[in-house]
């Protein structure tokens, strides 16, 4: 029994997860299952997947980045009108990721050397990245285009193989690579040591500054690759609309997932979990027909009630 | 009628089958003050977790006043006029002392806060218990040791017959510690009893009417504190065997200057400190608490900037100016406050001991989990450190496991130079005597220390050379055979020691 308990508790957001796809079964199984709806659901949150493994990084070092969503369109931005303008989509992508990680570690410079809290930062900076993009683009978007367009849009629209997405696979690879990097690389061993206990870590010889540097380029670069995979699939970016909100549905993915908002404790499963239960709520929604208007308020109180679940199974497992 | 104002009978407590508490009976003498002796461990903090209502106990029964009561939360063990000051204080930072001396019982008057009596009584007890501290002062401002006395008034504060001490002295100077022990004493006399649980045997034979040992879970000795008791018996009942504090102090030959500090200074934590280390040295840096002595080597560790003066490492000017240059130097260091600067509460015991050198035991691209669990080997076998599974979180250690824990991560990057602050802060006697002979050990290899300490015991045991602080300043450097408790003591408070015939 308490092998039982111990094991939901480390694995809550499995758990949570496994509710909302029962519940899902129950009220509208014969759609839900469908092998296209699945499909659906897993590469419409690949986007989102990819910039909360980020997030992940970012809370467990004690910070949050509110700015995932304004650094998405001026990254995406970016990608395009290079393209557009030298007609090379490896130029375009790696500006992109340049620009990103420019941007990330900017933040990083701001929240670790000047100890400027990162809530503070992000605001700001959430707040100008959305702004210079509308003023670049005029408040409206931009289209790829020229001969290399059709080639672009293939990167988030073809499949690896029939039914099998190219989205799905590059979140699901970025994730191992995360996975990989948060279990098996000092420095993502130090995110943890430093979201845990940042003066212990200093006084461990570790360069917490550097630490904190590196994770929020991470982040910028994963949103570089969310913008690109965004981008392509939709062939376009819009000023005002794209990446709306994207930081929450990334904040709310990482803490479903089990991730601690004081830091130190998280994981890239959990994440994943996390992204995939948000997906199901949105999905679920759809099929019931709940009224647009009404979506946010009844995500809303799932995303609290999945985590106040999980705080319950925790507790019940320590 | 039977004396005690507290009895516990056979209390058993298990821990997931882990069985804590066997069979343990405990009885305190009203007016009194009873010892609660054992290592890291050994059920002591359990048992009185169970006497403060924390914890429940699966067996046994409690008394208060020869009545049975049945001590199913805190509010019963509060009623009954028992307080528990637990080890890891529980003030408020951002609130004033009166404020926090209140906290949950304000006194009110028509319906809003009562200031002006709240500072009163708060000033009242504070002055009785011959503490200089002002009411309204934020508890943030105050250092550890003074946040222990706000404790004390606290319970005081609130008509405690009971008052349970978890290692009170653990953070305070001697000063300070013969404070709390008069307040103690005349609140015994007015019918208060103490049970205080602590690892310094020297204030045990201070303070103490009556003792318990406990090791293992069962109590193996009990009695008054009179002239058949002494430091060597009690610690003798604590780890089993006879213990020698004198066989610790081994001389050796030192090498040549490790480290050189030249006119350091930082002007409002410490002055123009000179002093200089040799290869296999122990270096002694004592004084009272605020000193200034953590603060040289938070910047000799390169946590800050010095204002003046030079650091020489291996006559080599050297800038230190982040914790991994001090690493690349050669230099480790092992906080003060364990808790609050040493252990990384969310790791796992392999993953803190790793954590300074995880870096380099790294292939291409990850680490290599077999270099870490060999070099982890290495340090759980040479320091002793007990942990059935390296894996587990370090919250789960005892103390003094947990400190090895942070020596063995100091350990890692084979310094030349450690700097331990406060190496033995809440650790048992046993842990304490390995902690010792591990850097006696170190020493001969050629590794060289520096000890900051405010117990002049434990800078005798170890030191070769003693620089003695006083407000900022290095107030004399003494050589290990001019050094006593006493002068050290006289020092560190200001005081000259010419009339010993000498000049300072």
């Amino acid at each position: 029994m308490n092998k039982v308990k111990k094991f939901i508790g480390g694995n809550s957001a499995l758990f949570a997860f496994a509710v909302l796809f029962i519940l899902a079964v129950v009220l509208k199984g014969s759609t839900f299952l469908q092998l296209n709806n699945i499909v659906n659901i897993l590469r419409n949150n690949s986007i989102i997947g990819i910039a909360a493994l980020g997030m992940t990084l970012i809370i467990i070092t004690g910070g949050i980045d509110l700015s995932v969503g304004s650094q998405l369109v001026i990254t995406g931005l970016v990608v395009i009108t290079t393209i557009n303008a030298t007609g090379s989509i490896a130029l375009g992508v790696i500006a992109g990721v340049v620009t990103g990680a420019i941007l990330g570690g900017l933040t990083g410079l701001l929240v670790s050397k000047c100890k400027i809290p990162a809530f503070i930062v992000t605001l700001g900076t959430m707040t100008i990245y959305r702004s210079m993009s509308q003023y670049l683009l005029n408040g409206g978007g931009v289209m790829i285009k020229g001969p290399r367009a059709d080639a672009y849009i293939t990167i988030s629209n073809a499949n690896l193989f029939p039914r099998f997405p190219l989205p799905i696979f590059y979140w699901m690879l970025l994730a191992v690579i995360i996975y990989l990097f948060t279990k098996h690389t000092p420095t993502g061993r130090y995110i943890y040591a430093v979201g845990s206990n940042e003066k212990a870590t200093l006084l461990s010889s570790i360069n917490v500054n550097r630490v904190k540097i590196i994770t929020y380029l991470i982040s910028g670069v994963l949103v570089a690759l969310a913008a690109v995979v965004e981008t392509s699939r939709l062939g376009s970016i819009n000023s005002a609309s794209s990446g709306s909100s994207y930081e929450m549905d990334a904040i709310a993915a990482a803490v479903i997932g089990g991730t601690s908002m004081s830091g130190g404790r998280g994981k890239i499963f959990g994440t994943v979990m996390g992204t995939l239960t948000l997906g199901i709520i949105n999905n679920m929604m759809n099929l019931l027909g709940v009224p647009p208007f009404l979506v946010g308020a009844v995500k809303g109180s799932i995303i609290i009630g999945a985590v106040l679940l999980q705080k319950r199974l925790n507790e019940s497992a320590a | 009628m039977s004396g005690f104002v507290v009895e516990m009978l056979g209390i058993e407590k298990s821990f997931n089958h882990n069985k804590v508490l066997h069979s343990v009976d405990f009885y305190l003498r009203g007016g009194s003050i009873h010892a609660l002796l054992g290592e890291n461990g050994t059920g002591k903090t359990t048992l009185m977790n169970i006497l403060g209502g924390v914890l429940k106990s699966d067996a046994g029964e409690i008394r208060v006043d020869s009545a049975p009561i049945i001590m199913h939360d805190t509010s019963v063990s509060e009623n009954n006029g028992i307080a528990f000051i637990h080890q890891e204080l529980t003030l408020i930072n951002d609130l004033a002392v009166y404020e926090n001396l209140f906290l949950g019982k304000e006194l009110k008057k028509n319906g809003i806060l009562n200031k002006s009596e709240m500072v009163k009584q708060s000033r009242d007890i504070l002055e009785h218990m011959g503490i200089d501290l002002n009411p309204t002062d934020m508890v943030s401002e105050l250092n550890v040791s003074y946040k222990q006395v706000v404790e004390i008034a606290r319970a005081l504060l609130r008509n405690a017959r009971v008052i349970i001490m978890d290692e009170p002295t653990a953070s305070l100077t001697d000063i300070e510690i013969d404070n709390v022990f008069s307040i103690m004493r005349s609140l015994k006399g007015k019918g208060v009893s103490f049970v205080f649980i602590s690892h310094k045997l020297r204030e045990i034979m201070l303070i103490a009417d009556s003792y318990t040992v406990m090791r293992d879970g069962r109590v193996v000795a009990d009695g008054a504190v009179d002239g058949n008791v002494s430091e060597e018996s009690l610690a003798r009942y604590m780890v089993g065997k006879e213990i020698k504090y004198d066989d610790v102090y081994s001389p050796r030959p030192l090498g040549d200057t490790i480290i050189e500090v030249k006119g350091l200074s930082r002007n409002r934590e410490y002055r123009d400190i000179n002093f200089s280390v040799s290869k296999g040295e122990i270096v002694g840096f004592t004084g009272l608490l605020g000193d200034g002595r953590s603060e040289i080597f938070a910047t000799v560790y390169g946590c800050n900037k010095p204002e003046r003066g030079v650091v020489l490492v291996k006559g080599k000017l050297t800038r230190i100016r982040s914790t991994s240059a001090a690493r690349n130097n050669g230099i480790s260091f092992v906080p003060r406050d364990r808790k609050e600067n040493g252990i990384v509460k969310d790791l796992s015991v392999a993953s803190n001991m790793s954590l300074s050198i995880i870096d380099r035991l790294k292939g291409i691209l990850f680490i290599s989990h077999k270099k870490e669990s060999q070099s982890n080997q290495v340090y759980v076998d040479s320091l002793h450190i007990r942990v059935s599974d390296i894996n587990v979180l370090i919250t789960s250690l005892s103390g003094g496991n947990q400190q090895k824990v942070v020596l063995a991560k100091a350990l890692g990057p084979k310094p030349e130079l450690i700097i331990l602050d406060n190496p033995t802060q809440g650790v048992d006697v046993g842990a304490k005597l390995e902690i010792y002979n591990i850097i006696i050990e170190l020493a001969k290899q050629g590794v060289s220390f520096v000890i900051l300490s405010s117990e002049a015991q434990e800078i005798l045991m170890l030191c070769d050379r003693i620089y003695v602080m006083y407000h900022g300043e290095i107030r004399r450097e003494l050589s290990r055979a001019e050094a006593s408790e006493e002068n050290i003591m006289i020092l560190a408070t200001g005081g000259s020691v010419e009339n010993w015939g000498r000049a300072l």
